[in-house]
């Protein structure tokens, strides 16, 4: 009894749900797409512009103040500078197993945390290290002193020519 | 009580009992009807069922785990905002107010202790309880889901507590996070991203400290809040928590029981004695609201036998698990000081630099391979946790602890703990300076 009356309905609907269908996948995009663009605004919002910690531009006076052969490291920029005859670099001295601080050795750098050691170059010669020290950009701002960049890093191996 | 009292100095006599009356409907229950109503009168009894199988307050079945890592949560968050009073989320100030906490606020440093224990007791707790679900095999259908709210509920512990570590800004603090944040940015091509966002800056400094004090008093409390509800609500929904099959056999005998009753036709077979002697003791039950709810075990006519009311018997239970809880955190937060190193010396990184001990198993790994034991396999750990009740859906040996039928599920689950607590110890007293084996003796 029920059944008969049922039929023609649900072939009637099927057409007629067509457009309704075709509306609720739309406003169901419609909504899940909010939901996405505003979880990613959240992330871009959340993610800063500006950073109000150390730079990472900055300078580190004249190049004179490096003799040949040195190796200074900077810890508060975390950055080692070196310089061999006329020839300047600059490499990080954030480990890249954890992130402690590196010091200068003998044979190159050691970190204290996990023992990862680097040679002068900064490849990773022991420990846990996964991959050698960054080496940054470094240029000669107009005014004569030498600027780092830790944005941007260089193929190891290349030097600035003071 | 009568509604022909006008006399406004009658009503001033009745003032205590009236408002007591508006305030708890029912006077203690003496009937099961009141015990029950009891249950469903009052908000925060309303939560629990009104009848509760015997296995569910077996203590040796479930230890109360859930309870306690729920009741370290309550005073984790009392004792938190507590402490909001007088923390500062600045480099310059928190560790004075660390201090300051020590030295001149009243109970400031017995709140903190409390705050300290009570945290590293709900991760172990969470832990634990997840162990007991595992090995008395209740993730099986149909509490998949709740399991899934489990594991969540687990990692979003975690890290709460990693972004409560850093706040203190100690030695400590700095270097735990500095190695777990690192950790994060191994991660394939997010993890520089999310190091990044996670510090708001390239190094832990102020942002960080700013961003980890946000997610640690409001972002994370809310998500953690949310899901407990669910995760709780799920259990009354699910049926409650899983019992032996012998337990729903004798179930299933007694709603066969009532179907003698309800529908004598049915059952021309079964003699009509047993269904006269059947009769009294089931009219002398009362079925309240509950029964309308829907679920695989508390359906009208299903009511296990071996059931009891809430009140008192789960009550009762709870409150002793709540008194042992306050009183485990009061007793070690009165003889142990929660620790606090020198302020955030940036220069100089203490040898070893560890992470909190439930990361030092990851920070072992990760001393192996970077990528593999910081990112892929707590990875694949937590993706195999979350799939396991729709891979193992066998209903067998559910309910019990250690059940033979589940030899195999729980050997692998037992190795992964093992593994882990294993790993945990040695990272926490057989690592040294770089790192290195050394022996704790």
């Amino acid at each position: 009894m029920k059944k008969a009356p049922a039929k023609p309905e649900i072939e009637e609907s099927e057409d007629a749900m067509t457009r309704r269908k075709a509306l609720s996948w739309l406003s169901g995009f419609g909504l899940f797409g909010s939901l996405i663009i505003t979880a990613f605004s959240n992330l871009i919002f959340i993610k800063p512009r500006a950073t109000y910690g150390q730079p990472n531009r900055f300078s580190i006076g004249k190049p004179d103040d490096f003799p040949s052969g040195a190796r200074v490291s900077l810890d508060q920029r975390r950055v080692c500078i070196v310089r061999d005859g006329d020839k300047m670099a600059a490499i990080s001295t954030t480990c890249t197993h954890l992130g402690c601080i590196v010091s200068v050795s003998e044979t190159g750098f050691a970190c204290p945390c996990h023992g990862s050691r680097y040679d002068q170059d900064g490849n990773v010669t022991g420990g846990p290290a996964p991959r050698a020290l960054p080496w940054y950009q470094v240029s000669l701002a107009p005014n004569g002193e030498i600027e780092v960049d830790k944005d941007t890093e260089i193929e190891p191996g290349s030097y600035l020519r003071v | 009580m009568s509604t022909k009292t006008t006399s406004p100095w009658k009503s001033l006599v009745q003032l205590p009992e009236n408002v007591w009356r508006s305030v708890f409907r029912n006077p203690l229950p003496s009937s099961d009807l009141g015990r029950a109503q009891t249950s469903f009168t009052n908000f925060f009894l309303h939560l629990h069922p009104v009848k509760v199988h015997r296995n569910s307050l077996k203590a040796t079945f479930t230890f109360g785990l859930g309870l306690i890592s729920f009741f370290l949560f309550f005073i984790l968050v009392v004792t938190g905002v507590l402490l909001m009073f007088y923390y500062v989320p600045s480099t310059t100030q928190a560790y004075d107010r660390m201090l300051d906490l020590r030295g001149t606020v009243a109970f400031g440093i017995f709140l903190r202790n409390m705050h300290r224990w009570s945290a590293h007791g709900m991760v172990a707790a969470v832990f634990l309880h997840m162990c007991r679900v595992f090995l008395t095999g209740s993730y099986k259908p149909p509490r998949e889901f709740n399991w899934v709210l489990g594991v969540l509920l687990l990692l979003v512990t975690l890290f709460m507590s990693f972004t409560g570590y850093l706040l203190p800004w100690d030695q400590l603090a700095f270097w735990a996070i500095t190695v777990g944040t690192s950790i994060a940015s191994y991660a394939p091509l997010v993890g520089k991203e999310v190091k990044f966002i996670l510090l708001g800056d390239s190094t832990v400094g102020q942002e960080a400290l700013l961003r980890f004090y946000v997610l640690h008093v409001a972002v994370l409390p809310a998500v953690l809040s949310l899901l407990v509800a669910i995760h709780f609500w799920r259990i009354r929904k699910d049926g409650g928590l899983s019992r032996p099959e012998e337990e729903d056999a004798l179930a299933a005998d007694s709603a066969a029981q009532m179907e003698v009753v309800s529908g004598p036709a049915v059952v021309m077979a079964t003699s009509a004695a047993a269904a006269e002697a059947a009769k009294p003791v089931l009219q002398k039950r009362h079925y309240g609201i509950q029964g309308l709810v829907r679920g695989p075990f508390t359906k009208i006519g299903n009511v296990p036998d071996r059931s009891v009311f809430a009140w008192p018997n789960l009550f009762m239970a709870e409150l002793v698990v709540f008194l042992i809880t306050v009183a485990g955190v009061l007793l070690v937060s009165l003889f142990f000081n929660a620790p606090l190193e020198e302020p955030v010396n940036v220069m100089h990184p203490p040898n070893p630099a560890k992470a909190p001990w439930y990361f030092l198993g990851l920070q072992e790994q990760v001393s192996y391979s970077a990528f593999w034991g910081g990112v892929g396999i707590p990875t694949i750990e937590v993706l195999l946790l979350l799939i396991v009740p729709y891979i193992d859906r066998k209903i067998a040996g559910v309910g019990r602890w250690f059940a033979r039928e589940r030899l195999l599920a729980n050997s692998l689950f037992l190795t992964f703990v093992v593994v882990n607590v294993i790993l945990i110890i040695i990272g926490t007293f057989f690592r040294g300076p770089n790192w290195e084996f050394v022996s704790p003796w």
